[in-house]
């Protein structure tokens, strides 16, 4: 279990870091959420000792982490970077080795990564001779060439095509399923929805919302109702006890409603002579969950 | 993983990245094509025919021009073809328009005087000074022959043998004495000129992984100061044989051409000159990498870069001073300066004014410094590494260290 325990970070005036806490489970991915400048890079730098908290800490199975700790981890920071003039194969092998692997290993890591990320053909070319998003795909390579027990991922999504996409949430969710722990970020909540067991939210350098995705999505005291509606009729919607929000997304309604809302009589309100083509409801959605815990 | 491992990976990184670069393998290639033409194209344009033009106006010019042919003759001896072409002129008019005219040097007139276009330009004049000597010589000729001297005996007057030279001291000979000063001076000269000219892939190649930002991820699992130290190796060792390939080189070249006279070389001086030069290279290029460490960019590496060039300019002037007087204070002082020593200390060598202990101590504080140094550097670039600006103070530097935490130092 990775555990961050009540890290607190200020840069001058500005609080960065707040008393965040949450914790990662192996085998399980957590999406971490948040606002740009809520403190998930500065979160992850003090995971990687790159940042030093003023309070708190970061412990691995319940120890405090330290070098050998690390050298388990892999990282893919913010700021994305490689050797722009170092072979791809070479950087790779490089890294492998930097973790402690000996020459044939890494060798053999290197092409089994390669053939993995789609990129065995450009293996020789330098890295600046890439796209952006095969640096992207090199530079997720380069984060788990070693196996790591522990990935974290800063905003791995962003700026891919939705080939690259599928690529990385494939590997995510093979190394998931091999025991590694995963934490990444992310503005992409429906992908972040689709693929994690776990989420945790931060604004403002604190932890909101954490827990299992589903938990979360039970516990929370709304449900979602989404339905085809004439404007008449979502007027009158709008009126009944139990809405909170009402809206239309481009397809169709969209209500916001309490947990003990009597659905029967929602849809009697309506449905005059025929009940509408399109009717769910259901628990809120990781973007509903995510406004309303940053609101 | 071991420190000795990472540092060797990092270094072995350092030395194939860049030592099959273009621009590695091109400027080596390049010096190299450069030195050859620089030492061998002289002594192939050089060999040619010399041929000195006079001017004669008026009377009694033929006992001066006929000596200054034979000074010039002996000058040039074996090794160059010589011929000195006499023109006369009527009157000096003709002289002055000849001159002008660029068809000989100077005039000479009536034995007596010179007349040229213009002034003896900065590198002086051969020929004019050749005739002056002829002149001399020429007078007192005819002064010894007044006195009633047969021919002979002026001759012999005027082929004196030069005085004989015995040192008293004894150091040696004097030929090793000379090749120890001509060895220590050109240490110096060559310590230098590879700082000035190699000094600057350090510090340039520092800020390589914060420009590139590969260096958050190197830094979770290495840390600074391995990487710091490993890029000083790797770079220097690259520095180092590209040096030490173009000071051999030209060693071969001039034994080959003869264009240089070289002096034997005792071998305790040569190993101080060749351990002081690495000393000393090394201690600067750690400097420059704690320098760099303040920059983030390859282009502002360049406004860090004075301080370091002031330190080595003021330790090289420094050691002139030294060359005179190899034992005083203040050559005491830099032999235990890290700095300093690698200027000093070879000279001190040669001229036999220091104790192996002193030697010793002097190379010890010298690898301090450089472990100290070291680990300074990595405690900067640890606090500049978030920072992405264009470069921050020491102070700052040093400061923000703190917020990295102690597990990647």
């Amino acid at each position: 279990m990775l555990e961050i325990d009540d890290l607190h970070k200020r840069y001058g005036d500005t609080v960065a870091l707040d008393g965040c806490t949450f914790t990662v489970t192996p085998g399980r991915m957590l999406g971490f959420l948040g606002r740009n400048g809520a403190g998930k890079t500065t979160t992850m730098r003090a995971i990687f000792g790159l940042v030093r908290p003023d309070d708190g800490g970061v412990r691995w199975k319940g120890q405090p982490v330290g070098r050998a700790d690390r050298l388990r981890f892999g990282y893919m920071p913010e700021e994305r970077g490689l050797y722009p003039k170092m072979a791809v194969a070479d950087q790779l092998t490089y890294f492998a080795r930097l973790h402690g692997m000996d020459a044939d290993d890494a060798a053999a890591t290197t092409a089994r990564w390669l053939e993995e990320v789609g990129l065995t053909d450009r293996a020789e070319d330098k890295v600046e001779a890439l796209s952006q998003g095969n640096q992207q795909r090199v530079q997720l390579a380069v984060a788990l060439i070693h196996d790591p027990d522990v990935a974290i991922l800063d905003e791995p999504f962003n700026g891919l095509d939705p080939i690259s996409v599928t690529t990385m949430t494939r590997i995510l969710r093979e190394r998931a399923a091999a025991g590694t722990t995963v934490l990444f970020s992310s503005h992409q909540l429906d992908l972040v929805e689709d693929l994690c067991e776990d989420v945790a939210i931060i604004d403002r350098g604190r932890i909101v919302r954490t827990g299992a995705l589903a938990d979360l999505k039970a516990a929370s005291p709304h449900r979602r109702v989404e339905l085809d509606v004439d404007p008449a009729d979502a007027e009158r919607l709008t009126a009944l006890t139990g809405v909170i929000d009402s809206r239309f997304d481009g397809q169709r309604h969209v209500l916001t409603v309490e947990r003990d809302t009597d659905v029967v009589a929602l849809l009697r309100a309506v449905s005059t002579d025929s009940p509408p083509d399109h009717f769910v409801y259901t628990t809120p959605s990781l973007t509903d969950l995510f406004t309303e815990a940053v609101a | 993983m071991t420190t000795t491992r990472t540092l060797l990976l990092i270094i072995r990184r350092e030395v194939l990245a860049r030592g099959r670069s273009i621009a590695y393998l091109g400027s080596a290639a390049l010096i190299l094509v450069l030195l050859t033409a620089g030492v061998v194209l002289p002594q192939v344009l050089g060999g040619g025919p010399v041929t000195w033009e006079v001017g004669a106006l008026g009377e009694g010019n033929d006992a001066i021009l006929t000596v200054a042919a034979d000074i010039a003759q002996d000058r040039f001896d074996e090794d160059r073809e010589f011929s000195l072409e006499v023109t006369s002129y009527d009157d000096e008019a003709a002289a002055r328009a000849a001159l002008a005219d660029g068809d000989v040097e100077l005039v000479v007139v009536d034995g007596e005087s010179l007349l040229r276009q213009g002034a003896v330009g900065f590198t002086g004049s051969d020929l004019q000074e050749t005739i002056q000597q002829a002149a001399a010589v020429t007078g007192l000729d005819e002064q010894l022959t007044a006195t009633g001297l047969e021919a002979g005996e002026v001759a012999s007057a005027l082929r004196a043998d030069p005085l004989e030279v015995t040192t008293v001291e004894q150091v040696g000979d004097g030929e090793e004495q000379q090749a120890r000063g001509f060895i220590a001076y050109a240490g110096m000269m060559l310590l230098y000129i590879a700082l000035l000219v190699f000094g600057q892939w350090t510090l340039q190649g520092v800020t390589e992984e914060k420009a590139s930002r590969v260096v958050e991820v190197l830094l979770s699992s290495v840390r600074p100061w391995q990487l710091l130290a490993g890029k000083v190796i790797g770079i220097g060792l690259l520095g180092l044989v590209q040096f030490g390939l173009t000071v051999g080189w030209a060693l071969v070249l001039i034994r080959l051409t003869d264009a240089l006279p070289l002096p034997v070389v005792p071998l305790d001086s040569a190993v101080t000159l060749v351990l002081w030069f690495v000393l000393g290279f090394g201690v600067y290029s750690v400097l420059n990498a704690a320098v760099g460490s303040l920059v983030s960019k390859a282009e502002d590496a360049q406004s860090v870069a004075f301080p370091v060039s002031m330190v080595a300019i003021v330790s090289f002037l420094a050691s002139f001073q030294v060359l005179d007087d190899p034992s005083g204070p203040l050559g005491q002082v830099m032999t235990y300066i890290p700095f300093s020593a690698p200027f000093v200390v070879p000279i001190r060598v040669a001229f036999a004014e220091i104790t192996v202990w002193e030697h010793a101590l002097s190379a010890l504080v010298a690898l301090a410094g450089m472990a100290v140094l070291i680990r300074v550097a990595g405690r900067l670039y640890a606090g500049g590494v978030l920072n992405t600006g264009a470069r921050i103070s020491l102070r700052q530097a040093w400061r923000s260290a703190d917020e990295v935490a102690a597990g990647s130092r």
